[in-house]
This record gives C-alpha cells, sequence and structure tokens, in this order.
C-alpha cells in the first residue's frame, strides 16, 4: 500500500479534526454558560432596554403590566388604597404641549447607573449589582422609604400588608420597599423579564449594552434614542426611542 | 394518695409522649428521601446548629451577587421540609404551629422571619 497521503486526503484529515476540536469549545463554552450561576455576576455585563414608543400600544404596555403582575405576584393586594397600591411597571401617556403629541410608554425602574435610590439609603439595602439591575435587599430594608422620595420616576412602591402566596422567587413582605428587579431571576437563568417576552412585536429590546453584538447595541447605534430626565446624568439602562 | 400520684405521674407521662409524637414529621419529601435511605445534609447535627449562619452568608450572595446555587437556599428547606395535608394535595405552610421550623423555635423562643416575605410552601408546577 501507497504510504504517501495525497493532499485531498490530507485536507479531509484535517478538517475533521479541526471540526472535532470546534465542537469542544462549543462544549466547553456551554458548560461555562451553565454554571455562570455559581459565579458572581460582573460588570463585563450591564442588561439594559430599548422601548420604542412608535410601536408600542396602549395594549401591548397593559400586557407588558398584566405579565408582570403575573410573574411576581403583585397587584392583588386587598387592603392598600389607590396610591398604596404597588406598581413596578405602569402606563404613562405624555403629551407634547406645542404639538399635541400624545405618546403611551411603560415606565418602571431604569435601572440608573447611578441610582439616587442606592446613595440615599441608609442601611445599603438599596443596592446596584455588577451587571446594573438595581434591587432592594429586603432583608436590610427598614421601610424608611427615603429611596420612594429620592426617586425620580416614581418607580418604587412599598408594601403597606401583609401578604401572603408569594412566588417562590419573589419574595414579597409588609414594611419593605420593592420595584422592578427586571426579572433577575429569569435573567440569571439567561432568560428576558417578563414584559418584554409579552410584547410579540420587538419594540421592546432586552440585552446587554456592553455586548457589541448584541442586538440591543447594534440598535442603540442605529436609532435615535433617548434616556427619560437625561438631565440627571443618571445613565439609565432603560431607554426609550420615539418621545 | 398514692392512687392520686400514679395518675398524675402516668398523665405527665402521656402527655410527653404526645408531645414527641407531634414532632417527628421533618416534611413530606423530607420523610420519604429518610426511608429510602438517603441522606440530604452532610450531618444533621451541623445543619442544626450553624443553619442560620448558612442561610444567612447564601442570601447575600444570591441576592447581591446572583450566585443560584440549590444549596442553603430557603427555596430548597422549603421544598423538602413542608408537610403535605392529610388526604389533601396541599401543604401546611412551613412556620405553622407544629410545621418543621416552628417545633424548635416555639420551644427555643425565636421568631422565624424569612416567612414576612418568604413563600411558605413548595410552589405548585412553576419550578
Amino acid at each position: 500500500m501507497d504510504s504517501k497521503i495525497n493532499r485531498r486526503d490530507f485536507i479531509k484529515a484535517t478538517t475533521a479534526t479541526t471540526a472535532g476540536v470546534a465542537a469542544l469549545g462549543a462544549g466547553i463554552t456551554l458548560t461555562t454558560y451553565v454554571n455562570a450561576n455559581e459565579n458572581p455576576v460582573t460588570n463585563e455585563k450591564r442588561w439594559g432596554m430599548l422601548v420604542d414608543t412608535n410601536r408600542l400600544t396602549e395594549s401591548d404596555i397593559d400586557g407588558m403590566v398584566t405579565a408582570c403582575q403575573k410573574e411576581n405576584g403583585w397587584g392583588n393586594e386587598t387592603h392598600s388604597t389607590g396610591d398604596q397600591k404597588a406598581s413596578w411597571i405602569k402606563k404613562i401617556k405624555v403629551k407634547d404641549t406645542a404639538t399635541q403629541r400624545i405618546s403611551n410608554l411603560a415606565l418602571m425602574c431604569q435601572h440608573c447607573e447611578e441610582p439616587p435610590c442606592v446613595d440615599v439609603c441608609p442601611t445599603n439595602a438599596s443596592m446596584k449589582r455588577e451587571d446594573g439591575i438595581v434591587l432592594v435587599d429586603k432583608h436590610r430594608c427598614i421601610g424608611c422609604r427615603y429611596c420612594m422620595m429620592a426617586c425620580p420616576y416614581d418607580a418604587r412602591s412599598f408594601v403597606h400588608e401583609d401578604i401572603t402566596n408569594q412566588k417562590e422567587h419573589m419574595p414579597r413582605g409588609k414594611g419593605t420597599v420593592e420595584s422592578c428587579t427586571m426579572c433577575v431571576h429569569k435573567v440569571d437563568k439567561g432568560g428576558q423579564p417578563a414584559c418584554v417576552e409579552a410584547v410579540n412585536s420587538d419594540a421592546v429590546i432586552f440585552g446587554d449594552l456592553l455586548d457589541v453584538t448584541s442586538n440591543i447595541h447594534q440598535t442603540l447605534k442605529r436609532v435615535q434614542s433617548t434616556q427619560i430626565r437625561a438631565d440627571l446624568n443618571l445613565n439609565t439602562a432603560v431607554r426609550y426611542s420615539g418621545i | 394518695m398514692n392512687r392520686f400520684m400514679v395518675l398524675l405521674l402516668s398523665l405527665m407521662v402521656t402527655s410527653v409522649f404526645v408531645h414527641a409524637n407531634s414532632e417527628h414529621t421533618l416534611g413530606t419529601q423530607a420523610d420519604s428521601m429518610k426511608s429510602s435511605g438517603k441522606t440530604y445534609h452532610q450531618s444533621s447535627s451541623m445543619i442544626r446548629k450553624m443553619h442560620p449562619e448558612f442561610m444567612n452568608h447564601k442570601r447575600d450572595k444570591t441576592l447581591r451577587q446572583g450566585v443560584r446555587t440549590e444549596e442553603y437556599s430557603l427555596k430548597g428547606c422549603v421544598s423538602c421540609h413542608a408537610s403535605k395535608k392529610d388526604q389533601s394535595n396541599d401543604y401546611h405552610a412551613i412556620d405553622a404551629s407544629e410545621q418543621f421550623c416552628s417545633t424548635c423555635h416555639q420551644k427555643v423562643a425565636i421568631s422565624v422571619d424569612c416567612f414576612g416575605c418568604h413563600r411558605t410552601t413548595p410552589a405548585e408546577g412553576d419550578k
């Protein structure tokens, strides 16, 4: 038998080996991803959202609110009066007084880079994770509500009554402040916030603002978008286009 | 007088047994795990003594750093140690009187704050 390897066979063998190594590489990446929950989150990511108010209909926003209530189990407080009721996300109408143009938008915690709620918290309960998600650590919250006064977006609520039958992933209790968590329990497992999933179109995009290949990064690079109360220099993670 | 003493003593002994009897349950899933000879915790004396520290440490890691492993998660405690009601698929609240947490906590008179916010029964379906 001829021991010389011809060119065609050599290419075949090399291709097979490369494919094998690539498959192994993919396997390793996958493992890292699965184990990601064991490692603390880092500032290599910053989660954000882009809401396109031109394409978001009123019923879309209602759907987002309902999805949030269902996911996180708020909104069925029976003893709280109007202002006391929880509202993690709400429908807001804004009108340009000069042109009379009305836009609807969904307003929730804007997950600021420089969150005023964190600045004012006396117990460090109000906190920002490394990946930019702003949360209330209810283990530390004493219910003083400074953060509610500090928030320019009125995004936080106070629980005024005893709560039972909470969602397993979303503890809620009387005497603590709460707000949108960007569905952190889903995001940590590779998912998306419930409100984003509720909108069928891509009028609301969720993703990593720092990842240059992500849809949200690419879109923000392309379209005009704005932060609400950009004058406060909070650098919000939730951005809006069309207002 | 002697007869009276015997009666009194036997009543006292019975009440002790009744009390001991009510404390035997570890929770539906934990009971079945124990009867099949499996163990979850490395040492039960360790978990009895140290569970507040383990859980305090874990809760900060979960909330502040996003570490969502099963070890020492309160969700995990509840899912194994909650008991099913008789002839029903519903669970007793784990912090209710005579249930897993409160049997010890009542005895040592330390309140369980966890369940002011956390769910007291395993969630159906949404795991």
